[in-house]
């Protein structure tokens, strides 16, 4: 078998609202629209997976909160109903994955190996959170490529931010570890948003883009802020800042999900690529890309 | 007297799907004894108001006329699986979405197939409603409401249960201490995770055992100063708003732990009622 790598990672937000808008088969409540960039975002994103033809795809989603350690899917199918707790007048979505269950088994062998508790996710009739799935389909619609979910256990907040991210530090490294000895050629997908300070109601058409802005102007500088340094490569900085801008934007990439992809890519000091801007009820979201293979 | 029984429960599956745990056993005989004082109380309702039944936009209520699936909670999964089938009292509930405005609430109803009811809503309904012979109004817990305003949630709700003349039973769902062991444990060997949680979740049982509402609120406000409290108890508020003055002590059924955080089943004496209908 020949050595696995990480050939790309995504930073890849989970708003139900761009699946709302795009109005595919999968999802129940209809729309006209909305949210347009974000969504011609993915669709470069798209562009860019099918050109780069992993064998694997890894999500970390905060909506998969777990207290007991990191916990992976670990059943070959897993299909059934995801309705949003939060919107579900917009997100009702019929969905069917396989899982890479070797590379799951991997990662979670290797996590343990690192240091952290790590569980496999064994229950069949398990309902899939709505951040996997609503990241998944965003960047492949076609749902044919096996997957890997990963929980967020909820050491950033149950602990300290400095603990919780010290702990997705090594969940990456401990993925990567799996990735390279299982000879996959995988990408990651943080689902994460950057700042997360959002509105209170809803406007009574949801995809009314009329109402669609930055809730925060602080929050919005402090996204301008970090994508700017990422589209730099200046990714050092970003993590030296981290904290601060999870503090001061309520980012959700205290979550881990980012933490976790780019200690898993090895802080890779390259430009990313922004295929996008744009807020959701209010809260910051960049799709972004970091192709290895370009950087190798 | 339209208000004819409150508890409070943990809502955590553990003691449900696995009471042959000896550290669990307790806490589930006591839901038992619970079960049995809410049938006899013989409410037309139950208004349920869980910690884990997270909103962020808007105040949520269950408006679907029946909810039923099955559910496989997020942490626990390996403790089994959650079927569930729930009536609900969609009169009151709709009720309650229309009066929320007076207390600067915007309210929504849900009403899909398949929308995830909370593990603490399901355990709670299954210890306390076994048969699901009683109907249910279900409320959400918006993480950006206040101990305040989940007291003013728990008071409209009792009011508009009284304005439809229904003989009702308040449920807050939730846990005492927070802090849980994050490693595996021999579960025969679960207890509360620190000295120090167990002694203020003790203290805080012994001010829920007098009548005085105003000591009770603030020992509340110093529990959460010491603790890792569970939302801040605002199951708690929630049933304290809907019991107003009718607030006169209450009896803790059983204590424990749930994986290292607190949990107890607490009974509340209603003023007014004749008898008491659980035991400690």
């Amino acid at each position: 078998m020949s050595k696995g790598e990480i050939i790309a990672g995504f930073l890849a937000p989970h708003p139900p609202h761009l699946v709302y808008g795009e109005n595919p088969p999968q999802n129940e409540p209809r729309s006209r629209g909305g949210w347009e960039p974000l969504r011609w975002a993915y669709e470069r994103a798209r562009a860019s997976l099918e050109r780069l033809q992993p064998d694997v795809l890894l999500v970390h989603s905060p909506h998969w909160i777990t207290q007991l350690g990191h916990h992976f899917l670990g059943v070959p199918e897993l299909r059934g109903k995801s309705v949003d707790p939060i919107f579900p007048n917009l997100f009702r979505y019929d969905f069917a994955l396989d899982v890479d269950v070797e590379l799951a088994e991997a990662c979670c062998a290797e996590a343990r190996a690192g240091g952290l508790v790590a569980k496999m996710m064994r229950n069949p009739n398990f309902r899939v959170d709505y951040g996997t799935i609503t990241t998944l389909h965003m960047i492949r619609p076609q749902w044919d490529i096996p997957v890997v979910g990963i929980s967020a256990n909820n050491s950033p907040y149950y602990l300290s931010t400095a603990e919780g991210l010290g702990e997705m530090a090594i969940l990456g490294e401990a993925t990567r570890r799996a990735i390279e000895k299982t000879g996959r050629r995988a990408v990651l997908l943080a689902s994460n948003t950057l700042c997360h300070w959002h509105f209170h109601e809803e406007p009574a058409i949801p995809e009314d883009m009329s109402q669609e802005h930055p809730q925060s102007y602080a929050g919005y500088l402090w996204d301008m802020r970090i994508i700017d340094l990422l589209r730099q490569g200046r990714t050092r900085e970003v993590f030296e800042i981290l904290p601060q801008f999870i503090e001061e934007a309520f980012a959700e990439v205290k979550s881990g999900a980012f933490t976790w992809m780019f200690s898993a890519m090895g802080y890779p000091e390259i430009p990313g690529e922004l295929h996008g801007y744009g807020t959701v009820i209010g809260t910051g979201n960049a799709v972004m890309e970091w192709d290895l293979t370009r950087a190798a | 007297m339209p208000l004819v029984a409150a508890f409070l429960v943990p809502g955590s599956p553990l003691h449900y799907l696995r009471p042959d745990v000896a550290p669990w056993a307790p806490l589930a005989r006591a839901h038992t004894r619970a079960a049995a004082a809410l049938a006899a109380a013989r409410p037309d309702v139950l208004i349920v108001y869980s910690t884990q039944w997270i909103a962020v936009l808007d105040e949520l209520w269950q408006l679907r006329p029946r909810v039923q699936g099955l559910h496989v909670d997020e942490n626990w999964y390996d403790f089994g699986d959650l079927p569930f089938d729930m009536r609900i009292d969609t009169e009151l509930a709709s009720a309650c979405i229309a009066a929320s405005a007076q207390i600067g609430v915007r309210s929504k109803g849900v009403d899909y197939d398949g929308f995830p009811i909370d593990t603490g809503t399901i355990v709670a309904n299954g210890f306390l409603n076994p048969d699901g012979r009683m109907p249910l109004v279900i409320a959400a817990n918006n993480v950006y409401h206040d101990w305040q305003r989940t007291e003013h949630l728990g008071a409209l709700a009792a009011a508009q249960a009284e304005r439809l003349a229904r003989r009702y039973a308040l449920i807050g769902v939730g846990g005492l201490s927070g802090t849980i062991f994050r490693e595996e444990i021999d579960l025969e060997t679960d207890r509360i995770a620190s000295a120090a949680d167990d002694s203020a979740n003790r203290e805080l049982l012994e001010a829920l055992t007098g009548a005085d509402g105003t000591q009770l609120r603030t020992a509340c406000a110093e529990y959460a100063g010491k603790v890792r409290a569970d939302m801040g108890l605002k199951h708690l508020a929630f049933v304290l708003g809907g019991l107003g003055s009718r607030y006169a002590g209450a009896t803790t059924l059983g204590y424990g732990p749930s994986y290292g955080s607190g949990a107890a089943v607490i009974e509340f004496k209603v003023s007014g009622q004749t008898g008491r209908r659980g035991e400690a």
